[in-house]
């Protein structure tokens, strides 16, 4: 591809969203983004990078998390100075996804990427799920547990997910209308997935 | 990129001077809303009378309670604004600008109608008597039409600063005090209005100053300025919104209440001057506690960044640094209240009686003074280490877990004085719990 494209991926928990994101990134050598965004927000930032980790996917606004920065009515005067709230990391993190797109193509793996760069002129914003019993079984082996309770972390991995987007992003996680192609990744497995969304992404950025 | 400039500094300079740098602003903004209490609070005991003062003690939590309910937005849509801001949403962020206004305007109507509809009775329960209900009721009548002004005010407010012009904002509350102490005395003294002067004089000055407000957004060359479309109410951003302004709402509601239970308290066991005493009191309490309020806000960047840095030595140093500020800032006060108590009730009013009473309080409630700047100190250390629930239990445990139960068992068996002493003895025992945590903390974390 000649020009600089940005694929995000948002995707359920145990879709394997994040291994067709791997190989997507072999196949088209462009590079891949997940975790490492935390060393690099961490390291632009001179943030300690478990600030990051502590605030990363989750949902924002717990009641208890406000409750103390803020007494009384003119006390908010001082805000902006807590500046390590999850607003400013978020800031941090999504400044970094920007500086990224624009040097090179990436992929990108949750953290509202596909919000982040919603002015960015080549994206292909993709959600990755896949049918439950496939996803029970994939985080039944990776996170070495019972199968009921790897459905249990689905579900509460993916609802702290929907909370994070749902917050941060102006979007609603997982819904076909913040994303340009959503895929089931039982439906062709996973490598045929790779290569559909590949094709997908060709027809319109071209080879 | 100078976020990364300012978060440098924080692990690198001296810690004093971050700390100075940090707090004063904080400080100023905290202690000018608090002054402005305390100025109204002298006009109106000086110009107007002893049961005025005490009538207007009365209002105390209605009146915080409506300006929680202005901040209940503000302080939400200004996090939203932020976060919105720094991704160039310009349109989601107009958005919420227009939603801060309508939602303000919705409920500063709509607490006006209630409270207005029910004034009488509200007041009573609050613990007016016959004498104060006049003055009281006069103060809110003209305070309530004006409440719409106050939560747009706020509101807008909380805008300037999440669009990156706090001194604007800053410039906005101090001049509105200071228009404020301008036409206070004018309107009691000169005009002979009474408390409703004072509660005109601070309508008169927010709505100038709103009127400011309004025209710095309609600036059409700044990215937010008001205009058509913006006013639709979107579900997502008022529910944003709600959801990260209710906790801080739901803390000031917590103090309301108390002031409640303290008035009815006196009313019941002494009469409307300890009711107007405890008004003094309050007023004084208050501006040192929002003077250290301001010294751990500053503190809380400091702490922060080096606790996520990993330079403990320095989290230490900021604590120490405050904890000695603080406990100075509020000895001091301590010292105050023991030695000159006479002098102080005396600036509110020359009622004989009302300052003796101001006096007893004055004394007994600061007696725990010396300690309890460490208690408040820790808990925003707490929360600066992102352990907000321990901030949250060491907050409420002195006012929900001491102060309430106390005011509720020690009048019965003390009288007024019962009341006074649920104070220190709330104090006390909630510092006690805040070191307990504070040591706990250090040796479990082996931080020395």
């Amino acid at each position: 591809m000649k020009q600089k494209i940005v694929i995000n991926i948002g995707r359920q928990f145990g879709s394997g969203g994040r291994i067709i994101g791997e190989k997507l990134s072999t196949l088209m050598n462009i590079p891949f983004f997940d975790k490492e965004l935390i060393l690099i927000a961490s390291q632009e930032s001179g943030l300690g990078k478990e600030f990051f980790e502590n605030f990363d996917e989750k949902s924002s606004h717990s009641i208890f998390g406000g409750l103390f920065g803020l007494r009384g009515a003119f006390s908010d005067e001082i805000a902006p100075n807590n500046y390590l709230n999850n607003e400013t990391l978020f800031k941090i993190q999504s400044d970094v996804i920007r500086d990224l797109a624009e040097k090179q193509s990436c992929i990108f793996v949750g953290r509202c990427a596909d919000y982040v760069l919603k002015d960015h002129p080549h994206c292909l914003n993709l959600f990755v799920s896949a049918d439950i019993d496939d996803r029970i079984k994939r985080i039944a082996e990776k996170e070495n547990l019972p199968e009921n309770k790897a459905k249990e972390l689905i579900e509460k991995t993916d609802k702290k997910r929907a909370s994070y987007y749902n917050y941060y992003s102006n979007k609603v996680w997982g819904a076909a209308s913040s994303y340009h192609l959503c895929i089931n990744s039982s439906f062709l497995g996973i490598d045929e997935s790779v290569t559909f969304i590949k094709e997908f992404a060709e027809k319109r950025f071209g080879k | 990129m100078d976020q990364k400039g300012s978060a440098m500094a924080l692990g690198t300079e001296n810690v004093w001077k971050l700390l100075l740098q940090y707090a004063i602003p904080s400080v100023i903004a905290m202690t000018a809303s608090s002054l402005y209490n305390i100025i109204d609070s002298i006009f109106i005991g000086q110009g107007v009378g002893a049961l005025a003062i005490s009538g207007l003690a009365i209002t105390f939590p209605l009146m915080n309670l409506g300006a929680a309910f202005g901040s209940l937005v503000g302080v939400g849509a200004a996090t939203l604004m932020s976060l919105r801001l720094g991704q160039k949403d310009y349109s989601t962020a107009n958005n919420i600008l227009g939603n801060v206004f309508v939602l303000n305007l919705i409920f500063g109507i709509a607490y006006s109608a209630v409270v207005l509809l029910f004034l009488d009775p509200i007041l009573i329960f609050f613990g007016a008597s016959a004498d104060t209900l006049p003055y009281a009721h006069e103060y809110m009548f003209v305070i309530l039409l004006g409440n719409v002004v106050t939560h747009l005010f706020l509101g807008l407010n909380a805008m300037l600063r999440a669009t990156g012009n706090p001194q604007k904002s800053m410039i906005a509350t101090i001049l509105s005090v200071v228009i404020n102490v301008a036409l206070a005395p004018i309107f009691i003294y000169s005009f002979g209005w009474g408390i409703s002067g004072a509660a005109l004089a601070t309508v008169i000055a927010q709505t100038v100053m709103l009127l400011w407000q309004i025209k710095l957004f309609s600036n059409k060359q700044h990215f937010i300025h008001l205009q058509k479309g913006i006013f639709k109410l979107k579900r997502k951003i008022v529910t944003d919104s709600l959801s990260i302004g209710l906790a801080p709402f739901l803390m000031n509601a917590v103090s309301c209440v108390i002031v409640i239970v303290v008035n009815r308290s006196l009313i019941k066991y002494g009469g409307d001057l300890d009711v107007g005493a405890y008004g003094i009191v309050n007023r004084v309490a208050f501006l040192f506690v929002m003077i250290v309020m301001g010294l751990t806000q500053g503190m809380q960047p400091i702490v922060g960044y080096n606790f996520g840095a990993k330079q403990i030595d320095r989290v230490n140093k900021a604590l120490k640094y405050t904890i000695i500020l603080a406990s100075v800032v509020m000895t001091l006060g301590f010292l105050i209240s023991q030695l000159l108590p006479h002098i102080v009730a005396s600036i509110f009013t020359k009622d004989n009686t009302l300052i003796d009473l101001a006096v007893t309080g004055l004394r007994i409630v600061f007696l725990a003074f010396p300690i309890i700047g460490v208690q408040m100190v820790t808990g925003n250390f707490f929360q600066s280490i992102a352990k907000p629930n321990k901030a949250i239990f060491i907050s409420l445990s002195r006012q929900l877990l001491f102060l309430l139960p106390g005011l509720l068992i020690l009048p019965p068996l003390l009288g007024t004085n019962g009341v006074w002493y649920s104070f220190p003895v709330a104090d006390l025992l909630s510092s006690i719990i805040a070191i307990t945590m504070l040591v706990k903390h250090y040796r479990k974390s082996n931080l020395y």
